[in-house]
């Protein structure tokens, strides 16, 4: 039987009269990338801080590899890893300083922090700014780093917001090929992106949510079998095809370009 | 094909900047914060017109009694008066945040010479250039009331001096930007800048001490002060109420020489600008020598200590130490026994045979360094910014959070105390033994009885401050009540119970009496670690909030 890294009922969070996230059940098996995915102001930040303790749902239950969040939330956070919305980085500490923080507030012993901090910051090219404060790493770098720390301590799930955004080609290409071999070893990765080439490339998974609601949600062949319109050039509906029908927005809609005909 | 016809010109483009200056204004209103801010600007505004229109009464005095008693070159007192405060309280205004970068109106096609314009358009609408201009007004309505004869020489000297002090103002002003710009210099000088002020509480000491000895000395070197703009101005003004041509014109021509130069240097420094010069911090700063990573976390702390509220206590450390105006927070405590010995206690103090014993200077002492140091903790949370996520996305209770915050505060205070009661027995010597014990066990019950209480202040109000910022750098209102409210109960409380050995005829009854508080206290804040955790829980998303804008 595939154990359940992931697993919300009727998930719910309301702030005042706006439903962010409105009764979601959601299911991910663990070893899967999976893939969250919708428009701007759907609810995707609210229900990745409220499945990493960020934020407190107002209804419905959420457990991770079969511990009640509510109830364990200690147990959990040893469990998964994050790279938050806005990074969540202490700026006043040096990179080095910062993961070794970060180790043992995980509990891991001194000896582990500062072989794996110094391993990860290789890994991330970053060793040679062991110095440098993190107020003063570019936005890819703090980026490097906010991943460095959320997987230092060996995390069985992982969860992403935008991991790849400011991340220059060459480390995007290395972290890639890393969460590939995680996910083989069985480690669960909840990746949200704008970018649905990446979600494509990368995840096994997808789930779309619009305005606060769950609309789909399988494997990126179950979603081509079930999404109407028209087939890419390969004679296979890109992902981007299967958003933009479910979230009920035709290309002929988004693209209005012909009317700014001063600007053509 | 870019459709702009033609560009517009520099009226125009004058009232563009002051339509958008409108708009931001009439825009922050719709913010609750903005408007109370504006409040607070019309009753600042209120009393600094109070304070410019007394002074505009001087400046006319000044300028008709000089005249009236053949006295002109005294003028010149006045215009240095004036020259200082148009330089130098823009410097000091500048460490407080320029609400409006006007740099940032590059990205509009200005021409080279609309941006020098704005900006000495921006220097004739500061605090010091308004005020200014409104006392050199009243200076030329008391010439034309004592001698209207030496108006129109006063007019142009006036307006000559007021184009020289908005273009040196400028000059600064630009530099002083360039140097807040980056983050360790910004530090640097608000460091500097504090320290500045904390030395001017030792010039009265020193007056009285020195003052009379050091005046002949000031008198020798004005003469040579003679091509400084105050001193020009004023023989300027002298020679022209004297009818003498030979005084009069050498001033005019300094004064002139003094505005191409300092206009010379702000067009450069404009250009610099108006061509892109980059002063924030690179976001890609220049690649450090590879060097191998040296291994050691250099946090040994005991091993009673849990790992997470060790690193908490080396990452409050490391805060601490990147922290200006905390580092100096710690740095002032023996300054200041420095200072009140002088002033109060001590043989060498200023009010000698009345001055305090140190039986009464210790605790009050002790009192003043508890009021110091604990202050930061009623908004222990406010540098944390974005990694406040990291206490809630690890497996970390909020206890152990706050008790490696206390700890290190704690571990502070004790360091910080010892200096300050090695120095003040250099100044002033021992207390009795009993006065000694029973303050040192007071201290201990007013650290732990007000660290409870600074936590949940923490939790329950926190506000976001930046470090190497000084504009809208303070606790919440609430929380500096609360501090306020916290440390009279507890002063209060040690006071009386000091008191009490001296009516009871026995000094060692304090000491027992402390001894027993502290106890109780420590349970107090024991029991109050628990409550702090769910505190957290449920403070959660406030914190996030208000800490990550």
């Amino acid at each position: 039987m595939q154990e359940i890294a992931i697993h919300t009922e009727k998930l719910t969070r309301r702030f005042g009269a706006l439903t962010a996230v409105d009764e979601m059940d959601l299911q991910v098996v663990a070893g899967q990338f999976f893939g969250f995915l919708g428009p701007n102001g759907a609810g995707k930040s609210t229900t990745i801080k409220m499945l990493t303790g960020l934020l407190a749902p107002t209804a419905g239950r959420m457990e991770l590899l079969g511990v009640d969040f509510a109830v364990h939330p200690v147990e959990v956070k040893r469990q998964i890893g994050v790279v938050p919305e806005g990074m969540g980085l202490f700026e006043r500490l040096t990179g080095v300083e910062y993961l070794r923080f970060v180790g043992r507030m995980y509990g891991l012993d001194r000896g582990t922090t500062e072989r794996r901090a110094q391993e990860l910051l290789e890994f991330m090219q970053l060793a040679d700014r062991e110095k440098t404060l993190v107020a003063d790493y570019s936005h890819g770098m703090q980026k490097k780093l906010a991943l460095a720390a959320a997987v230092i301590h060996g995390p069985r799930i992982l969860f992403l917001d935008e991991p790849f955004e400011g991340v220059d080609a060459l480390a995007a290409g290395a972290l890639k090929a890393l969460l590939g071999r995680m996910t083989e070893r069985g480690v669960t990765i909840f990746l949200t992106t704008h970018v649905l080439e990446i979600v494509e490339r990368l995840c096994s998974h997808v789930a779309i949510i619009h305005k606060g609601k769950l609309v789909a949600q399988g494997s990126l062949e179950e979603l081509r079998a079930g999404a109407p319109g028209s087939e890419g050039e390969e004679g296979q509906k890109t992902l981007e095809q299967i958003f933009l029908s479910i979230v009920g927005q035709s290309i002929g809609e988004r693209t209005r370009f012909e009317e700014l005909t001063w600007l053509t | 094909m870019a459709d702009v016809a033609q560009m517009p010109g520099a009226w125009q483009q004058l009232k563009l900047i002051g339509g958008l200056r409108w708009h931001i204004l009439r825009n922050g209103l719709r913010r609750n914060n903005n408007r109370w801010d504006l409040i607070g600007m019309i009753w600042a505004g209120f009393f600094s017109a109070v304070l410019v229109l007394s002074l505009c009464f001087v400046f006319y005095e000044g300028t008709y009694v000089f005249l009236v008693k053949n006295r002109p070159q005294w003028i010149a007192l006045l215009f240095w008066g004036l020259f200082v405060w148009w330089q130098v309280f823009p410097i000091f205004a500048a460490g407080f945040g320029a609400n409006f970068e006007f740099k940032k109106l590059l990205r509009f096609p200005l021409s080279m010479r609309a941006f020098y314009l704005l900006g000495l358009g921006y220097g004739l609408a500061d605090f010091a250039a308004l005020s200014s201009i409104a006392w050199i007004i009243s200076m030329l309505a008391g010439a034309m009331a004592a001698r209207s004869s030496v108006l129109p020489a006063l007019l142009v000297v006036s307006a000559l001096f007021v184009l020289l002090n908005v273009t040196m103002e400028r000059l600064v002003g630009s530099w002083v930007e360039k140097i807040l710009a980056k983050r360790r210099t910004r530090e640097l000088f608000f460091g500097l800048f504090i320290l500045s002020m904390v030395s001017l509480n030792f010039l009265s000491p020193m007056m009285q001490r020195y003052g009379r000895s050091a005046k002949p000395r000031i008198f020798e070197i004005i003469p040579y002060l003679w091509w400084t703009p105050g001193s020009l101005t004023g023989n300027a003004v002298a020679g022209a109420a004297h009818g003498d041509l030979r005084g009069f014109l050498p001033g005019l021509a300094g004064l002139l020489v003094w505005i191409v130069i300092t206009s010379g240097f702000l067009w450069s420094r404009f250009r610099a600008q108006y061509f892109g010069e980059e002063l924030g911090e690179s976001g890609a700063p220049k690649a450090a020598k590879r060097r191998a990573l040296r291994g050691g976390d250099s946090s040994e702390l005991p091993r009673f200590i849990s790992p997470q509220v060790a690193a908490v206590m080396a990452k409050e450390f490391r805060y601490l130490t990147r922290n200006g105006f905390a580092f100096i927070t710690f740095l002032l405590p023996p300054i200041m026994v420095i200072f009140f010995s002088m002033q109060f206690a001590g043989k060498n103090s200023v009010l000698r045979e009345h001055g305090l014993s140190a039986e009464m200077f210790f605790p009050a002492l002790m009192a003043y360094l508890i009021l110091i140091l604990l202050s930061p903790a009623y908004n222990s949370f406010a540098f944390e910014g974005k990694g406040i996520h990291t206490y809630f996305m690890t497996p970390v209770r909020f206890r152990d959070v706050l008790l490696g915050k206390n700890l290190l505060l704690a571990a502070l205070v004790v360091l910080e105390l010892s200096v300050s009661v090695a120095v003040m027995i250099w100044r002033v010597g021992w207390p009795s033994p009993a006065m000694f014990v029973s303050t040192v066990a007071a201290v201990a019950f007013a650290v732990v009885g007000q660290l409870s209480i600074a936590n949940w202040s923490s939790l329950m109000f926190p506000k976001k401050m930046e470090i190497g910022k000084v504009k809208g750098q303070r606790n919440s209102g609430i929380a500096v009540w609360t501090a306020f409210g916290a440390q009279i109960a507890i002063g209060g409380i040690c006071a009386v119970i000091l008191l009490a050995g001296k009516w009871t005829g026995n000094p060692w009854l304090p000491a027992i009496a402390f001894a027993g508080l502290t106890a109780a206290a420590v349970g107090g804040y024991t029991a109050a670690l628990g409550a702090m955790d769910r505190l957290a829980e449920k403070k959660r998303e406030l914190l996030i909030e208000t800490l990550c804008r």
